[in-house]
């Protein structure tokens, strides 16, 4: 009987496994194969008349990739870009919920009117920005102009601390409902049984709530950076990576090598080197991450 | 006395916590607003300075954009909702019955789950390239199909996500009673989970939708002319309007605005797609 049982259990996991194979052919398809070409196009001297063609070229191509300060200084905004911004994201959304976390629990509506950005494509709101930030017609720099200082935030020495705002503003947000929805998780009891011991205010924030908020800070702050990392769309709208190369994030830069450059076989060995790394860093998270959840 | 200075001193914090709530909610969304309101200007009322915040609302900039003839915009709309839409569907058709399978019969969970999920964090522009070398072997470049295929990939790893942890919570009961009648698991899938799954299925629907709405990298790698989504197309606004700053603010509204109100229907399940996603990864 039970063998029997088992045997029906095994054959319904056989089953099963016939749900998971559109799923994985596509993926195969969509994101395997590619990465393959990929690799085998950073060791090739293929050119966009020539795709199926191309000889091998051994390293040639990941030698120009690293011997290109661009890639260096690419990397660097890139790496300072994610800091800032996700440093900066969740501290702002650490504050917004302990202040509004006792106006927001009945007032979902709240919650609602302060996700929003969020929800804007970040290539529609640095459009946006773009419009409202003008130097002649933009909205913001005409108020400032009323208080006899007027700011150019596109202009080429405020333009890189303005992609670095529009970023925050528009996660912050992000940062804010995650850490919100962790807020709500914790048990009243907890508060309760703090204030009976005399915790109030900002010491049962740091004290008691903050310590209970960990996890999802560090799962906050790493999606922010790796987001935040690739930052492509509106860095792209508002200033394509200029002046000069101030705010090439590494996806721009392969984007411009590729695009407009026409440096294909470079382009490829910087995007595989960004792959080898991103899944380093990956495996480094999801092992960090096992570890605080068998602590 | 005490009791007294309390109640003060908590309606001062209670005042406080508004003023925060309306300073933060006004500077986040300024940008919205703004475009919002010069959207309905006139060009004479956007050329004042300073700005007014009383003016007499107008249509005009959005007739111009949607029926004036010298625009495409009506095609971007109409794109960006068949890709997002298709792109919003085919995830949910790969991925649901994947779910099923990973919670009930444990098929994948070791690898295939955390592979996907971890997907989400691989910056999109390392695929862009041998993307656009296929679609141009297989001519897909600018065409609607292709577009709905890179959505389906960008969608996956949330929709299976929230789908896992839903169907996680279902009781294995409820399916057990189906298997004593006989049911296959195909049939068991789609006469008990499915009904129970209507919640999740139509918050996946509209977080995809969104999602694929705001998408823009592969957007403007893929698509030239015929497929071009709205949120590259309004870009175009910029350059070729040059100064008609109402009419570039009208498309911009007509881009925000659907995943805007779509947003306020889902949010709740964005924490939970991330917390999930991120503990159980």
């Amino acid at each position: 009987m039970a063998a029997q049982r088992l045997g029906v259990r095994a054959k319904e996991r056989a089953d099963a496994r016939y749900f998971l194979v559109a799923l994985c052919l596509f993926l195969a398809l969509m994101l395997g194969f590619p990465a393959l070409a990929n690799l085998w196009y950073s060791f090739s001297n293929f050119s966009f008349r020539d795709l199926t063609g191309g000889s091998f070229v051994g390293l040639a191509n990941y030698r120009q990739a690293i011997a290109n300060p661009g890639l260096w200084s690419a990397l660097g905004f890139s790496l300072r870009f994610g800091l800032i911004c996700a440093a900066i994201e969740l501290i702002l959304g650490l504050a917004l919920v302990f202040v509004l976390h006792p106006l927001l629990a009945k007032r979902p509506w709240m919650t609602g009117i302060l996700m929003l950005p969020m929800m804007v494509s970040p290539a529609l709101m640095g459009v946006m920005y773009r419009l409202i930030l003008n130097e002649f017609t933009g909205v913001i720099p005409a108020y400032l102009e009323m208080f006899g200082r007027p700011i150019n935030f596109l202009g080429k020495n405020n333009v890189y601390f303005t992609v670095i705002g529009i970023e925050i503003l528009q996660w912050t947000p992000f940062a804010f409902l995650i850490l919100l929805t962790a807020r709500q998780t914790i048990p009243m009891e907890l508060e309760e049984a703090a204030a009976v011991d005399g915790a109030i205010g900002v010491q049962l924030n740091t004290l008691v709530i903050l310590p209970n908020m960990v996890p999802t800070i560090i799962i906050v702050a790493f999606i922010r950076f790796i987001d935040s990392f690739r930052v492509f769309d509106h860095i792209y709208v508002l200033t394509g990576g200029g002046p000069g190369n101030t705010t090439t994030s590494l996806s721009i830069y392969i984007y411009k090598l590729f695009f407009n450059q026409n440096v294909l076989g470079e382009a490829v060995a910087v995007s595989i080197m960004l792959l080898m790394a991103s899944l380093a860093i990956l495996f480094a998270g999801l092992k960090l991450a096992v570890r605080t959840r068998t602590r | 006395m005490i009791v007294a200075r309390k109640g003060i001193g908590s309606k001062i914090a209670h005042t406080l916590r508004w003023v925060v709530f309306i300073v933060a909610g006004v500077v986040l969304n300024l940008p919205i607003i703004m475009t919002l309101m010069t959207s309905f200007k006139t060009m004479a009322d956007i050329n004042t300075s300073p700005p007014p915040l009383i003016f007499s609302p107008t249509l005009d900039n959005y007739r111009e954009v949607l029926a004036g003839g010298n625009t495409d915009l009506p095609s971007y709309i109409l794109n960006s909702i068949v890709i997002a839409g298709g792109g919003a569907l085919l995830a949910i058709a790969l991925t649901f019955p994947a779910a099923y399978a990973i919670v009930r019969h444990e098929v994948g969970k070791s690898w295939l789950l955390p592979l996907i999920t971890n997907l989400r964090a691989v910056p999109l522009i390392i695929f862009a390239i041998p993307i656009y070398l296929m679609f141009q072997l297989a001519g897909l470049l600018d065409t609607r199909t292709g577009m709905i295929l890179i959505e389906c990939v960008i969608n996956i790893p949330v929709a299976l996500v929230l789908f896992v942890g839903f169907i996680q919570d279902i009781p294995e009961e409820m399916d057990a009673a189906a298997k004593v009648d006989g049911a296959t698991s195909l049939r068991t899938l789609w006469h008990v989970i499915v009904p129970l799954s209507r919640p999740i299925l139509l918050a996946v629907l509209i977080l995809s939708f969104v999602y694929g709405w705001n998408e823009f990298l592969f957007g403007l790698i893929l698509t030239t002319k015929q497929a071009v989504p709205v949120t590259v197309g309004a870009t175009f606004f910029v350059t070729t309007y040059g100064v008609k700053w109402g009419a570039t603010a009208a498309a911009m509204t007509l881009g925000v605005v659907p995943p805007l109100i779509l947003g306020l229907f889902t949010y709740p399940y964005i924490g939970k797609a991330m917390l999930t996603g991120a503990l159980k990864g």
